[in-house]
C-alpha cells in the first residue's frame, strides 16, 4: 500500500449487492493518461465474497468522465444549455416553481427520485416535495423495479424487505427455483451463491433466453424451463397444482403460518400441466419434475431447504403482481416462508433499490414504509418534520401516469428529476420526450449529461458514490454505509445542499440539514415505529459496527427493544445486546409474519396473458434484459472506455430460423416495429432465444433505445409498466436518413 | 353520484345457470369477477351435490397422478351468488321465465344459461341393461366423481380391466389403469386409436407407446356383450368382425369411454331448438329464445364443438363478458312495451343486430383486451394426459385432413423411437399439427400454433428442436478457440490469459492481478487454473523473468 493513506471502505456505486469495496488514493499516475482519483479493490463482504464484477472494478473512471458535470447549467434564449452560477441557477428554479405554483397551485410541480439515490437524499426528496412543493406529485423509477414485488409482498407477508435472510443463507439450499434474473450478468458476484444449490442438482432458471444465468446449469446442476414470454405465471401455477395433486404441499405449514390455501388450491386446479403446456410452452413432464424436486429440497420432505427468487422478468409485466404472488404462494405451500434455510425473496435491482422504496419517494408513502392517507402516519413524519400534518398533501400517482400527465391540460407544468433518466429508462420512451417537452420547466440533478439532463431547462451538478457520505439498503435489507474518498470535481454538490438551498429560496420554514449523519437520524425518527424501521441506526453506530468487524444491520432495527412489539412479528433483542440496542434483524418472519394475525396471506391469481401479446402485424415477442457490461440506462457506464469497447451498440437477438425466415442475416440491420415506436439495431443469431422472439438489451437511447418499442401498460395492483413483453414486427433495416440526422443533432447537444 | 336516482331503482338482472360443472362454475366466477357492483343476481343449480370439480381431472385419479381431494374448483364467494347443490332442474318455464327445480323451488330469470355439459354415451350392448343410471357392478364410465373414486375402488380386486373406446379419455384411462399393475385391454373400434385426431402412422405410433407401457390394444373390434354374472361383470365379448368370432375378454373392470352426448333434454323439454346440441347463434344465446343461453358439452355453436374443456371455458368468458354488458342497461321488465329480446339475429330488423356486433366484437378482438383466460384461438388443442407419453394434436391434422391448396404438410415419421411428428402450415403460419413421442417438439407446436408466430421458412424445421450447431465447451483448452471468453464477469478470453502467461504469469493469482479474471463470481476458476497449467507446460514462456509477470495490465 502507498502512502496516500488508508483505504476508505465503501460499497459499489452500481447494483443492490452492494459489492464491498476500498478505494485507495493514488498519489500518482503512471503514464501521461489522466489519473483516477482512487485504484478500487475489493473487500471481503458477505455479499460479493471478495469479488467484483467489471462493472465494479472500473467504477472509478465514472467519477472522471470527460462530460462529468462541474457546474450548472441553464438552457438559454438560444436554447443552449450555458454555465451558470449556482445562486443564478437556484434563483432561477425557485423563481419559475414559485410562479408556476402561484399560478396553478403546488400541483403544477413535480418530483422524480430514483432508486439509486442514498437514503437519506431518498428521505429528503420526499420531505421536500411535500413540506415545501406541498405537492402530491413525486413518485420514482423504482417503480419500474420493485413496485410489483413490493406489492405482493406487502400483501403476503406485511413487510417488503426484498431477501428476507442473508442472501449467504442460499448456499445451504438443495433446490432454488430463480424466476425472471439474469444475475449472472446483472450481478455477477451473486452467482456464487446458487454453487449449493447447483451441486445438489437444484437451481431451476425460468427464463424465456437461454441466458447467461440459465448456462450456469450444466448437465445435473438442475433444470432450464423456457416458456413463452409472459407465461411464467402459467408455470408457476402448474408447479402449484402439481404439488397439491401429488400431495407434496406442507400441511402442517399451511395450516399453522398461513390463510387462503384452499382457494389458492382451487385456483390451480384449474392448471393442470398439460393445459399449463399448451398456453406456456413447457412439456408437462418437466413441470412435473420440477414440482418434485421443488418439494423434495423443502424441509417437510427432508431436504436441506429451497427457496424461491423472482426478478424483473417476471415482475416487470401487467400480471406482475399476480405472478409474484403466486411465487410467494408456491413458496408458502412448500413451507418456505420463515424458516431459516429456506423462503421466498425478489432480487432488488437498483443500488439502492430497497432504501429507495421505503423512506417517502412512492407517491403513496411516508418514511418508513408508512401509508400516507393513514391518519397515525402523518401525525408522526409531521411531528418529525415540524408541520402540521394537514399540510400534507395526499397519495399522488404512481411513476408511468405522472409521466404520462406532464405539461397535459391540469397536469404539472414542472418536474424535478433525481438521479433518474428517464428518456432512456421508462416505457414508451417516445412519449415521454413528448412529455417532457410540453413542460414549462425541467430542473435535472444529475453527474452526468445524461439524455434526460440535455432536455433540461437547467441542470444540477451533483456529487456521486466515493464524493459523498451516505448509507444505503442493500437487497437484503441491510442498511451499509457509503463513505467518501475524494473531493467532487468542480461546483458538483450534494441534493441534499441543493434541496436545502432551494427550499429557503422557495421561503420555507422547514429544516433541511445537510450533514448526512444529521438526515439519517431524523430518516430514523421519522421511521419509528414504521414497517421499515431504522429508528435504532445512525451513521456513528454503522461505523461502530464495520470498526468492529460487522457488515451493516438489517432493518426493522428499532431504538429501543419496546418498539418493537411482538405483534408486529419483530423478534425482541437477544439478551446478550446492550439493553436498548436493537441487534437488528437478519431473517424476518421466523416467528410471525408481519400481518394482523401473524400468518402469510396465500392469494389465488390467474393467468390474463400479455397486454399486448402477439398478432398478425406484430407476430413475434419482444422481451428486454441488460447485458453485464452496462448499467440500467447506461448513464454511467457508457463513459467508462472498457466496459464500452465490449458492448459499444444495441443489439438484437433472433433465432437463425427467425432471421432466415424475415430475412435478417446475422450481422445484418434488423428493424422491429412496435405498436409504440421503431428501432434499428444490429440483429446477432442465436439459439439461445426462442424462435417466436427476440431480445434487446435496453442500456441505449436514440434509434437502438428498445424502450421507444416497450408498452406503458401497467400493473393494476402496482402499476408497473410491462417492459419485459410485447409485440413486435421484425423486417430488414433500410437505411433511413432521419436517424442519422438525429445522431448528428444528439452530438451537437454534447458538444 | 350516489344519490342518482336511477342508480336508486335498479333492480339487478336475474341470472339463473343450469349446470355446476366445469363450465357453469366457471361461468359464475366470472360474473362475479366482472361485476363488481352487483348488476347481476346470479342463481346455479347443480344437480350433483359436490363443490365444482375438475372433470378432466378424472383421468388422473384414475391414474393415481392427482389427489382426489385436490381437484375442486374456485367456488364462488362473493356473498351474492346463490349456488344451490344436489338440485337439479327438472323444467323450464320459458314464458314465465322461471326455472323448477326437483326439490320444488321455482327461481325465475331475465338470462337462463344451460350448461347441462354431456353424458356419458353407452354402447348399445346386451349387459349392460337399459338404464345408464345403473350399470352392472364393475362397469363404469368416468363421467362423475363417483365414477372416479369407483374405478379406483375397483381396481384393487380386479384382476383385468377392458377400456372400451380408445378415444382420448380411453388412452388416459387405459394407461392410468395399467400404470396401476392392472392387466388393462384397450377395444376400440378403428383401425387405430384416437383416429378421431391422429392418421394411421401417428396412431400406429401411439399403439406402440401404449403397448411398450403395457397396455394391450384390440383395433377393429367393438364390444358385442358385456358378460355380467350375478349383477356383476366378468368379461367382454367382442364382435370378431376382425378377428376369430366371439373372443372373449375376462375383466372384473370395464371402463366405458365410447364418447359422450351433449346433455339436451330439459333444452329439448322446454322447445329450444336441439340437434346435437342445443342450437346456439355466436352469441351463444338459443336461436328459438334470445333470453337463453347455453355454454359448454351441452352447447352447439356455430363453429361446431370439440369437447373440449378450454372452448367451453372460453364460451364462459366470452358469456359473462356478454351478460354484464347487458346487465348495464335498464332491466327489461323495467320496459313496459316493446320487443322483449334484446338480442335479435342476424337480418331481424333493421339496424345492426346485436348478436352481429357480438360477433364482430369477438372476432377482432385484439388479444389485450382480454379480461382473463386464455384466447379463444388454440382451444383445439388435444393434448393427451398420458404422462411420460407425449401425445398432442391440433388444427388441421390426422386423417380426416383434407390437403388444400397453399398448405404444405411435412412429416417426420420414426416408430422404432416410438416419435411422429406432421406440421402442416399455410399461409406462413401453423394451421395443425400432430406430434406422438417427442414432448419437447410438441411444446414448441402447441405455442406457435396457437399464437400463429411466424414459422421457419422450411417448415421442416418445425418437426425437430432449433438448435444451432455450436461447438460444445473445449474439452482440453488446446481446443478452445483464442477469443473463447473465459471469465465473463470480467471480459476476460482465452487470448488475454495466453498474454499473459507470457507475460510470465505462473498461477492463478498471477492472472487474477492482470486481468481480474476470477475475481467476479468465481466460476471460471477452475478454467483459468486449467489454462494456465496448460499454457505453462505445452508452451512454456521462453525464460520468463520471474520480476516482470505481476505488472497490473489495467495500470498501462
Amino acid at each position: 500500500m502507498t502512502a496516500s493513506g488508508a483505504a476508505v471502505a465503501t460499497h459499489c456505486p452500481y447494483c443492490a449487492l452492494q459489492c464491498g469495496m476500498d478505494l485507495t488514493l493514488d498519489v500518482a499516475a503512471p503514464g501521461g493518461r489522466a489519473a483516477l482519483p482512487v485504484t478500487v479493490t475489493p473487500r471481503q463482504f458477505p455479499t460479493n465474497g471478495g469479488g467484483l464484477c467489471q462493472k465494479g472494478w472500473t467504477s472509478a473512471t465514472v467519477l472522471r468522465a470527460p462530460d462529468r458535470l462541474t457546474t450548472p447549467l441553464v438552457r438559454g434564449a438560444d436554447g443552449v444549455l450555458v454555465p451558470a452560477s449556482w445562486d443564478d441557477a437556484l434563483d432561477l428554479v425557485a423563481g419559475r416553481l414559485s410562479a408556476l405554483a402561484a399560478e396553478h397551485g403546488p400541483e403544477a410541480v413535480a418530483v422524480f427520485g430514483g432508486g439509486g439515490l442514498t437514503n437519506e437524499k431518498a428521505y429528503a426528496l420526499g420531505k421536500f416535495a411535500r413540506t415545501v412543493l406541498r405537492t402530491p406529485f413525486i413518485d420514482y423509477n423504482g417503480r419500474f423495479c420493485m413496485s410489483s414485488a413490493a406489492a405482493a409482498g406487502n400483501r403476503a407477508f406485511g413487510l417488503d424487505r426484498g431477501l428476507p435472510f442473508p442472501v449467504t443463507d442460499l448456499a445451504g439450499a438443495d433446490a432454488i427455483l430463480l424466476l425472471g434474473s439474469n444475475v449472472a450478468e446483472t450481478m455477477p458476484p451473486f452467482v456464487q451463491h446458487l454453487a449449493g444449490a447447483r451441486a445438489a442438482g437444484g437451481l431451476v432458471v425460468v427464463d424465456p433466453r437461454r441466458s447467461a444465468t440459465a448456462r450456469l446449469v450444466g448437465p445435473g446442476e438442475g433444470v432450464h424451463l423456457q416458456p413463452v414470454p409472459g407465461t411464467d405465471l402459467v408455470v408457476l401455477l402448474a408447479l402449484l397444482h402439481v404439488l397439491v395433486a401429488e400431495r407434496l404441499v406442507d400441511r402442517e405449514y399451511v395450516a399453522g403460518r398461513t390463510t387462503g390455501f384452499d382457494d389458492v388450491a382451487r385456483s390451480a386446479a384449474a392448471w393442470w400441466p398439460e393445459r399449463a403446456e399448451t398456453v406456456c410452452g413447457v412439456p408437462a413432464e418437466e413441470l412435473r419434475r420440477v414440482a418434485r424436486l421443488l418439494a423434495a429440497a423443502s424441509p417437510s420432505r427432508g431436504g436441506r431447504g429451497a427457496y424461491v427468487l423472482t426478478g424483473r422478468g417476471v415482475e416487470q409485466s401487467a400480471q406482475g403482481t399476480a405472478t409474484v404472488t403466486a411465487a410467494i404462494d408456491l413458496a408458502l405451500a412448500l413451507g418456505l416462508g420463515g424458516r431459516v434455510g429456506s423462503g421466498y425473496g425478489c432480487l432488488t435491482g437498483q443500488g439502492n433499490g430497497q432504501g429507495g422504496r421505503e423512506h417517502g419517494q412512492k407517491c403513496d408513502q411516508l418514511p418508513g414504509y408508512r401509508k400516507i392517507d393513514d391518519p397515525a402516519a402523518r401525525a408522526h413524519v409531521a411531528g418529525v418534520w415540524g408541520v402540521d400534518p394537514a399540510s400534507l398533501p395526499g397519495p399522488g400517482v404512481p411513476a408511468v401516469k405522472l409521466l404520462t400527465s406532464l405539461g397535459t391540460p391540469g397536469g404539472p407544468r414542472a418536474l424535478l428529476v433525481h438521479g433518474s433518466n428517464v428518456v432512456v429508462s421508462a416505457p414508451n420512451a417516445d412519449r415521454v420526450r413528448e412529455r417532457l417537452a410540453a413542460l414549462d420547466l425541467l430542473v435535472v440533478c444529475d453527474v452526468v449529461p445524461s439524455e434526460t439532463a440535455l432536455l433540461a431547462d437547467v441542470v444540477l451538478p451533483t456529487t456521486q458514490w466515493a464524493e459523498e457520505e451516505g448509507t444505503m439498503t442493500n437487497l437484503e435489507g441491510r442498511v451499509i454505509r457509503r463513505r467518501r474518498a475524494v473531493d467532487p470535481p468542480g461546483d458538483a454538490r450534494s441534493e441534499l445542499w441543493i434541496l436545502a438551498e432551494l427550499a429557503h429560496r422557495l421561503g420555507s420554514g422547514v429544516a433541511f440539514p445537510t450533514d448526512p449523519a444529521v438526515v439519517f437520524d431524523e430518516l430514523a425518527r421519522a421511521s419509528a415505529g414504521g414497517v421499515a424501521d431504522y429508528s435504532g441506526l445512525s451513521h456513528a453506530r454503522l461505523d461502530a459496527h464495520h470498526a468492529a468487524g460487522g457488515a451493516g444491520l438489517y432493518w426493522p432495527c428499532p431504538a429501543t427493544p419496546d418498539l418493537s412489539g411482538p405483534a408486529r412479528g419483530i423478534p425482541a433483542a437477544r439478551p446478550d445486546r446492550s439493553p436498548g440496542e436493537h441487534p437488528g434483524t437478519p431473517r424476518v418472519f421466523l416467528d410471525r409474519f408481519a400481518t394482523p394475525d401473524g400468518r402469510a396471506r396465500m392469494v389465488a391469481v390467474d393467468h390474463a396473458g400479455p397486454s399486448d401479446d402477439v398478432r398478425p402485424d406484430a407476430p413475434t415477442y419482444l422481451v428486454t434484459g441488460r447485458v453485464l457490461q452496462h448499467y440500467q440506462s447506461g448513464a454511467q457506464t457508457h463513459r467508462v472506455p472498457e466496459l464500452e469497447r465490449l458492448v459499444p451498440e444495441p443489439y438484437v437477438e433472433l433465432h437463425p430460423l427467425l432471421g432466415l425466415r424475415v430475412g435478417v442475416p446475422d450481422g445484418g440491420r434488423a428493424r422491429l416495429v412496435s405498436a409504440r415506436g421503431v428501432v434499428e439495431a444490429t440483429a446477432r443469431w442465436t439459439d439461445a432465444v426462442r424462435p417466436d422472439t427476440v431480445f434487446m438489451p435496453f442500456h441505449w437511447s436514440g434509434a437502438g433505445s428498445v424502450n421507444r418499442l416497450t408498452t406503458d401498460a401497467v400493473d393494476p395492483v402496482s402499476a408497473m409498466p410491462e417492459f419485459k413483453v410485447c409485440a413486435v414486427a421484425v423486417t430488414p433495416a433500410v437505411p433511413d436518413p432521419a436517424a442519422t440526422a438525429e445522431h448528428v443533432e444528439t452530438l451537437e447537444v454534447l458538444a | 353520484m350516489s344519490h342518482d336516482p336511477q342508480q336508486g331503482l335498479r333492480v339487478p338482472h336475474r341470472v339463473v345457470v343450469i349446470g355446476h360443472g366445469m363450465v357453469g362454475a366457471r361461468l359464475a366466477d366470472e360474473l362475479s369477477r366482472r361485476d363488481a357492483d352487483g348488476a347481476l343476481d346470479v342463481t346455479v343449480l347443480g344437480a350433483e351435490p359436490y363443490e365444482p370439480y375438475n372433470r378432466v381431472l378424472l383421468s388422473d385419479v384414475v391414474a393415481g397422478r392427482t389427489d382426489v381431494a385436490a381437484i375442486g374448483m374456485p367456488m364462488v364467494d362473493d356473498g351474492r351468488t346463490r349456488v344451490l347443490r344436489g338440485t337439479a332442474a327438472v323444467a323450464v318455464d320459458r314464458d314465465a321465465r322461471a326455472v323448477l327445480a326437483d326439490d320444488g323451488t321455482r327461481h325465475p330469470y331475465d338470462h337462463l344459461v344451460l350448461a347441462t355439459g354431456a353424458a356419458a354415451r353407452l354402447p348399445d350392448v346386451p349387459g349392460l341393461g337399459t338404464d345408464p343410471e345403473a350399470l352392472p357392478a364393475g362397469v363404469h364410465a368416468l363421467r362423475t366423481l363417483d365414477d372416479a373414486r369407483e374405478v379406483v375402488a375397483a381396481t384393487v380386486n380386479a384382476p383385468r380391466a377392458v377400456v372400451v373406446g380408445g378415444g382420448v379419455l380411453g388412452v388416459e384411462v387405459a394407461l392410468g389403469l395399467a400404470g396401476r399393475g392392472l392387466p388393462t385391454t384397450l377395444v376400440h373400434g378403428a383401425g387405430a386409436p384416437m383416429d378421431r385426431q391422429l392418421d394411421d402412422q401417428a396412431g400406429a405410433v401411439l399403439r406402440a407407446g401404449l403397448e411398450a407401457a403395457g397396455v394391450a390394444v384390440r383395433t377393429g373390434v367393438r364390444p358385442q356383450e358385456v358378460l355380467v354374472v350375478g349383477g356383476r361383470a366378468v368379461g367382454v365379448r367382442l364382435d370378431g368382425a376382425t378377428t376369430e368370432p366371439g373372443e372373449t375378454l375376462g375383466a372384473g373392470l370395464v371402463v366405458l369411454a365410447c364418447g359422450t352426448a351433449p346433455e339436451t333434454s330439459l333444452a329439448r323439454r322446454s322447445g329450444l331448438a336441439v340437434e346435437r346440441g342445443v342450437v346456439v347463434g355466436p352469441d351463444l344465446a338459443s336461436v328459438t329464445d334470445a333470453r337463453v343461453f347455453a355454454v359448454g358439452d351441452c352447447a352447439q355453436p356455430p363453429e361446431g364443438s370439440r369437447g373440449l374443456v378450454a372452448e367451453g371455458w372460453d364460451q364462459a368468458r366470452r358469456l359473462a363478458e356478454h351478460l354484464v354488458t347487458l346487465a348495464a342497461r335498464p332491466r327489461p321488465e323495467a320496459r313496459v312495451e316493446g320487443p322483449r329480446e334484446h338480442l335479435r339475429l342476424p337480418g331481424d330488423g333493421a339496424g345492426p343486430s346485436m348478436a352481429v356486433r357480438l360477433g364482430t366484437l369477438l372476432s377482432t378482438r385484439a388479444p389485450g383486451a382480454r379480461a382473463g383466460g386464455v384466447d379463444a384461438r388454440g382451444t383445439d388443442v388435444v393434448k393427451v394426459k398420458a404422462g411420460p407419453l407425449s401425445v398432442v394434436a391440433m388444427g388441421r391434422c390426422g386423417s380426416g385432413r383434407v390437403p388444400e391448396p397453399g398448405e404444405r404438410a411435412v412429416r417426420l415419421g420414426d416408430p422404432a423411437a416410438g416419435r411422429f411428428v406432421e406440421a402442416v402450415v399455410a399461409g406462413g403460419v401453423l394451421v395443425g399439427a400432430t406430434c406422438v413421442g417427442d414432448a419437447r417438439v410438441a411444446a414448441d407446436l402447441t405455442a406457435a400454433y396457437t399464437r400463429r408466430t411466424p414459422v421457419p421458412a422450411d417448415p421442416a424445421f418445425l418437426l425437430l428442436t432449433p438448435v444451432m450447431p455450436a461447438a460444445e465447451p473445449a474439452s482440453s483448452p488446446e481446443h478452445m478457440p483464442d477469443d473463447a471468453t473465459v471469465c465473463r464477469c470480467n471480459g476476460v478470453t482465452k487470448h488475454d490469459i495466453a498474454a499473459c502467461v507470457a507475460d510470465g504469469a505462473t498461477t492463478k493469482d498471477d492472472v487474477a492481478r492482470a486481468t481480474r479474471a476470477t475475481t467476479g463470481c468465481g466460476s471460471c476458476t477452475e478454467a483459468v487454473c486449467g489454462l494456465v497449467d496448460w499454457l505453462s507446460t505445452a508452451r512454456p514462456a521462453e525464460e520468463a523473468a520471474p520480476g516482470a509477470m505481476t505488472t497490473p495490465a489495467r495500470a498501462s
